[in-house]
């Protein structure tokens, strides 16, 4: 599974929302999200990607693929998919 | 400098409230482990200011709603310093919601890390501070007894975050450990504009009989003194540093205040 399915799982099981409505252009409000959830999914893919994401940058996130392209960019290149 | 050769624990001090009691604590002599979970620059921002005033910081990523992660934090400290002086339980999180919108998630959330960490901090501390005492004091909020809107799942955290404090100062008392809490009212932090944002507080000015909100370094000075030999008698206290705000509340009421 590529980066940006494992990310969308991870906020399809916190906000409880069916992973096939987010797309790289949706908004957390769309998702659902709201900022415990935020949180939460940054934890969660800190651990499954065993990165760290500092709050000053998760607040930069404007939509999923803001998220997706950060973590892409964050992981040694093997990892990418 | 009384704190000379001790080692501090502060949760959650990258910023805020953490910070001044860290920077205080350095300023008496005392080593600090700086813990953060969400924002790096700003420990590491600490830990430089930290070693400015000519002592050591540590800084470890740490979210103490994690137990996991508490272990940790814990075996670091054990394997790096063999011992802790100061346990500071400052890191706190929350949910600004009614009370028909705080779910299970939101709820477990923040008492992991409100109530939870305290006793699971304690736990480890305690045997860090074996043989030689300690201090164990936590930052609680006035919203533990009193209702402020929106405030539902931080103010329980902190009434059992106090209720512990007491449990803790009273079985934690024969080895020599002094256990505290100190109550802010609101303090002008960071995570303060997040409470103006949520709706939680509104300008506090207006009802603080002491004419000026509760900076950091008012509730740092308070632990301070709690980490003090001279506070050795106060156990399982809650103090209250709210320039006058709790007690004040009727007589501002009279006047007509906003």
């Amino acid at each position: 599974m590529n980066v940006e399915e494992q990310i969308k799982d991870i906020l399809a099981r916190i906000t409880r929302v069916d992973k096939s409505i987010i797309t790289r252009q949706s908004t957390f409000k769309e998702i659902k999200a709201d900022s415990l959830d935020v949180v939460q999914a940054l934890v969660a893919v800190e651990e499954t990607f065993g990165i760290e994401i500092p709050d000053e940058d998760a607040q930069k996130f404007q939509n999923f693929g803001d998220f997706v392209s950060y973590v892409e960019s964050r992981l040694p290149q093997k990892e990418k998919v | 400098m009384s704190l000379q050769g001790k080692l501090a624990l502060v949760t959650g001090s990258g910023r805020g409230i953490g910070r001044a009691i860290a920077l205080k604590l350095a300023s008496q002599g005392a080593d600090i482990v700086v813990d953060f979970f969400r924002h790096r620059e700003s420990a590491e921002q600490t830990a430089k200011d930290i070693e400015a005033l000519g002592v050591k910081a540590e800084v470890v990523r740490a979210n103490v709603g994690d137990a996991a992660k508490i272990d940790e934090l814990f075996d670091m400290i054990g394997n790096k310093f063999g011992r802790l002086d100061i346990l500071i339980n400052n890191a706190a999180s929350g949910v600004g919601r009614p009370l028909a919108d705080i779910d299970v998630k939101a709820w477990e959330w923040t008492m992991d890390i409100n109530v939870r960490a305290l006793l699971l901090c304690a736990q480890r501390a305690a045997k860090l501070m074996e043989g030689r005492g300690g201090k164990i004091v936590s930052i609680s909020s006035l919203g533990s007894r009193f209702v402020l809107p929106n405030y539902t799942v931080v103010g329980v955290s902190k009434a059992a975050l106090e209720a512990l404090t007491r449990y803790l100062a009273i079985e934690l008392a024969p080895r020599g450990i002094c256990v505290n809490a100190v109550a802010a009212s609101a303090v002008e932090t960071e995570a303060l504009k997040f409470y103006f944002k949520e709706g939680l507080v509104k300008d506090s000015r207006q009802v603080t009989p002491a004419g000026r909100m509760v900076v950091p370094e008012d509730v740092a000075n308070v632990v301070a003194f709690l980490c003090s030999e001279e506070a050795f008698m106060i156990r399982g206290q809650i103090i209250i540093v709210d320039g006058g705000t709790s007690v004040g509340l009727l007589a501002l009421a009279g006047k007509g205040a906003q």
